[in-house]
């Protein structure tokens, strides 16, 4: 998996390319952490623009839980946009989608973050 | 059409049962969009099956993959040579909890369980017997 970070307007977008599986979790979970957890970012929001994931197993989710929990201390929003079908489907499965905001693309993401609301 | 695999239980080999599944896709004529349920539970039962041979004395060896497809659906059995264990015994991740308080754990099968048509658990002859089958058609 590839992962790129670009800073657009008032969000930082986080953009998985590939496949968010076992072996790219930790790798994941890590640039998060570096980006979530050492008062570094200090912009309101954090957008992972998920069109470039074509698969996220449970240990994706996890990565991405952590994520989402390290921006609730951080006082960061957080969310998720422009999920394809089958990483939707097994966020939706999980329940996440209850938790942790999924947008349908990025202007819908950047809209709630400007209101200030995940 | 039946194709088998069997493979050490070490993370480095779920690559090499990946491309398995794949060329036996390819090789069905399936469609590609159906294969990500299988591709999901291959990855999370194998993966538990792995994580167990961090624990001395329960660590499976060798794990045997199993792929058929029937007349309306594809199954996949997963057996192994390690303990007794029920991985169907695993109780659900509460879905209610919110963000600071939800569990970690037992995310992988209650996703094979829902993402697959039926699943069962059979231990037969010494050895784990997770059989998992998917409908080709809605």
């Amino acid at each position: 998996m590839k992962l790129r970070i670009e800073t657009l307007a008032e969000v930082i977008y986080v953009i998985p390319e590939g496949r968010l599986d076992f072996d790219a979790a930790p790798d994941f979970q890590e640039a998060m952490e570096r980006l979530l957890g050492g008062g570094t970012t200090q912009l309101p929001a954090v957008i992972i623009d998920g069109a470039g994931l074509e698969y996220a197993s449970s240990a994706g989710l996890r990565a991405i839980l952590l994520a989402a929990r390290a921006a609730q201390r951080a006082g960061i929003l957080f969310g998720l946009c422009a999920l394809q079908p089958a990483v939707r489907e097994v966020f939706d499965l999980s329940g996440f989608s209850r938790i942790i905001a999924v947008h349908a693309d990025r202007a819908t993401a950047l809209a709630r973050a400007r209101q200030g609301r995940p | 059409m039946t194709a088998q695999r069997t493979v050490p239980a070490e993370a480095s080999q779920l690559a090499v049962l990946n491309q398995f599944l794949r060329d036996f896709w390819t090789a069905a004529a399936l469609a590609p969009a159906r294969m990500g349920s299988f591709e999901l539970a291959l990855e999370e039962i194998f993966m538990n099956l792995v994580m167990h041979t961090r624990q001395p004395g329960i660590a499976p060896r060798r794990v045997e993959l199993t792929l058929s497809l029937g007349s309306d659906a594809v199954t996949m059995m997963v057996e192994d040579d390690g303990p007794q264990f029920d991985p169907l015994s695993l109780p659900p991740p509460d879905l209610t909890a919110n963000l600071a308080d939800r569990s970690l754990g037992g995310l992988g099968v209650y996703l094979v369980r829902n993402v697959m048509d039926t699943v069962s658990y059979a231990r037969i002859a010494g050895r784990n017997q997770l059989r998992m089958t998917k409908r080709l058609a809605d």
